[in-house]
């Protein structure tokens, strides 16, 4: 699990790849396709598509003679699941913040 | 009137508006006092046994964490930004004086904002790419993540 979302971060840490991600959101797309948009060498681009599949987060299937990529959501869902107990983490912690200085307000007044 | 210093990432970066009915001199000591903000820092059943503030760009900040079980989280981090009762940033990737510490995961920062009634508050919390999950798993905050399952796998055997 945690080597898995280690590599989708890595995965997700690069524009190209984060664009490529954003793109097959709206849906599947031919690498061809999703090349198109990037100034870039197509073996390059492969290079990238690669680390994308091995992170999970992207699935190639070959249709007739077309290579057709998804996304896979589950590996996004991961990298949210961690960011949420960030949240979690600030909420609570932020909660306490303002429950201390409601506090110290009201001891500031209150002192006669 | 501050500015959060950071390009925001929605995938990796947090951020928390809150109001709150006490004037920003009140919530900038809760940020800054090292005896306030161990009141609130760290969400129960973790504590916060130990923090240092050197109140300067540069200066240390240090938190010591301790959960229920023993853990220990001891981090010491750096100020960037320091504005009276406006503006705070800090971040675990440099060390005091601004040496680089070669960990690290996040900067944050809180603005403070007076409003007719207290305080308007952001917070915001950005991290590295490469999220260093050790850390985040360490405090155990992780919801459903690796280690609950092998603390429960631990508890399991000793039934």
């Amino acid at each position: 699990m945690d080597a898995a979302l280690d590599r989708t971060f890595r995965a997700l840490a690069d524009p190209t790849r984060r664009a490529v991600v954003q793109a097959l959101a709206r849906g599947p797309a031919s690498v061809g396709d999703l090349a198109k948009p990037f100034e870039m060498a197509l073996p390059s681009f492969l290079q990238h598509l690669r680390l994308l599949e091995d992170s999970g987060l992207v699935e190639t299937r070959k249709i007739g003679r077309v290579r057709t990529c998804t996304l896979r959501p589950e590996a996004l869902a991961a990298v949210e699941g961690w960011l949420d107990a960030q949240r979690s983490l600030w909420s609570k912690r932020l909660d306490q913040l303002d429950n201390l200085v409601l506090d110290l307000k009201e001891r500031e007044e209150g002192t006669p | 009137m501050s500015v959060t210093p950071f390009v925001f990432d929605p995938r990796l970066d947090l951020e928390l508006k809150r109001e709150v009915e006490v004037p920003p001199r009140l919530v900038w000591r809760a940020w800054t006092e090292p005896e306030l903000l161990m009141k609130w820092f760290t969400p129960a059943p973790w504590r916060t046994t130990a923090c240092e503030i050197d109140l300067k760009p540069g200066g240390r900040f240090r938190t010591v964490m301790e959960g229920p079980n023993g853990e220990r989280n001891d981090s010491t981090g750096c100020l960037l930004a320091v504005e009276h009762e406006r503006l705070l940033v800090f971040t675990d990737a440099l060390g005091p004086g601004y040496r680089p510490a070669g960990s690290g995961f996040m900067t944050a920062s809180v603005t403070l904002e007076a409003t007719e009634t207290g305080t308007l508050y952001t917070a915001v919390a950005c991290h590295k790419d490469e999220a260093a999950k050790t850390q985040h798993e360490e405090m155990g905050f992780h919801l459903g993540w690796g280690t609950a399952l092998d603390q429960l796998v631990a508890v399991a055997k000793g039934l």
